[in-house]
């Protein structure tokens, strides 16, 4: 297994940042910490699934004169750019509730808000 | 004790995962199964097809066009509901003296966001109308045009940095992008018989060439409006 692992680096340091999002996630009672881990989760998924189109020694996938075959893996990359266009939207509404949470009960710590509730 | 349970929690997380990484194909092998069905069509006709060299660009705006308008949709809703967050039910709290207590911007950020601002706006446009031939396009340009937008509002007056977003067709310019997705789509429709369809025949290829181009630039614009606005309406009062 740790061979298999070995050649699939990329993979598993995707699979280690989602880690470190779910970490984040579970333990920070700060509203905006726990946003920051969702989008360190986000960014795992995207990282992964680029690191899925990966083809060794591929070139960008821009044709033109002087570009020669293999060429990497379009598909993926055309996905992530709507996906990272879903995450700014999805932490920028976030953060908007945040802000408003603030303004309405003065704190952002998640534990707080369960005393005051 | 609640450490040790969020530990656990972690490790019967990865474990599975770390186990299914193990078992794909190896890592950047050709014979990978992403690469064997549709990528090597679109590599090799996308280009005469789509009309853009970046293949990226190709799958985005041609292929997969409609997954697109609903990206641009996704990104304008985003906007009208931070706006409907932060500004429709606010309950009327000042926001009249702003930026007393707020630390004064350097010299230096001052200096280096006035230098730069030209070549950032410069690189923005270069960025948005050249993406179909080069890294780019509507989406990357318009979030260094926000990005821009931001760094002036951070060095200007609160006066100056209103009178970067032009007030009157402000509303326009946010929605630009699912506007000019859908004036290109009936285009599509009339030109070429299929909503969001771009026109094959090689004698139509400049025509193909300036519909993308006004995609782009529709992307880029309402991108950078809807950025911007975010921005602007979250720091509205602090």
């Amino acid at each position: 297994m740790i061979a298999a692992l070995w050649q699939n680096l990329d993979y598993a340091a995707s699979v280690a940042l989602f880690c470190i999002g779910l970490y984040a996630i579970i333990t920070k009672e700060n509203l905006i910490k726990k946003f920051m881990g969702l989008n360190i989760m986000e960014t795992a998924v995207f990282a992964f699934i680029v690191a899925l189109g990966v083809v060794d020694g591929g070139e960008a996938p821009i044709m033109g004169p002087g570009v020669e075959a293999p060429f990497i893996n379009p598909l993926p990359q055309a996905l992530i750019l709507t996906g990272i266009v879903v995450a700014v939207s999805t932490t920028a509404l976030a953060l908007s509730l945040v802000i408003r949470i603030w303004r309405q009960c003065g704190t952002i710590e998640a534990d707080e808000l369960r005393e005051a509730e | 004790m609640r450490r040790a349970l969020v530990i656990l929690l972690l490790v019967a997380v990865s474990l599975p995962l770390l186990l299914a990484v193990s078992q794909l194909p190896p890592h950047g092998d050709p014979d990978n199964p992403p690469h064997v069905h549709i990528a090597p069509r679109y590599l090799e006709s996308g280009p005469e097809e789509a009309g853009a060299e970046n293949v990226v660009t190709a799958v985005i705006l041609n292929y997969r066009g409609f997954d697109t308008q609903g990206e641009v949709t996704v990104i304008f809703t985003a906007m009208a509901a931070v706006v409907a967050v932060l500004v429709m039910g606010s309950t009327g709290t000042a926001p009249a003296e702003r930026s007393a207590a707020a630390v004064p911007v350097s010299v230096i950020v001052r200096f280096i966001v006035r230098v730069l601002a030209p070549f950032i706006a410069v690189f923005s446009v270069y960025v948005v109308l050249n993406g179909h031939v080069t890294p780019g396009g509507g989406f990357q340009g318009g979030t260094i045009a926000g990005a821009l937008v931001i760094a002036l509002t951070l060095i200007l007056s609160e006066q100056d940095a209103r009178a970067l977003l032009p007030r009157r067709p402000e509303r326009l310019l946010q929605a630009a992008a699912p506007i000019t997705f859908f004036v290109v789509g009936i285009a599509g429709l009339v030109i070429a018989g299929d909503y969001l369809a771009y026109p094959r025949t090689e004698a139509l290829r400049w025509l193909t060439t300036i519909m993308l181009t006004v995609v782009e630039l529709g992307i880029g614009v309402g991108g950078a409006m809807v950025i911007a606005t975010i921005f602007r309406t979250m720091g509205a009062d602090r």
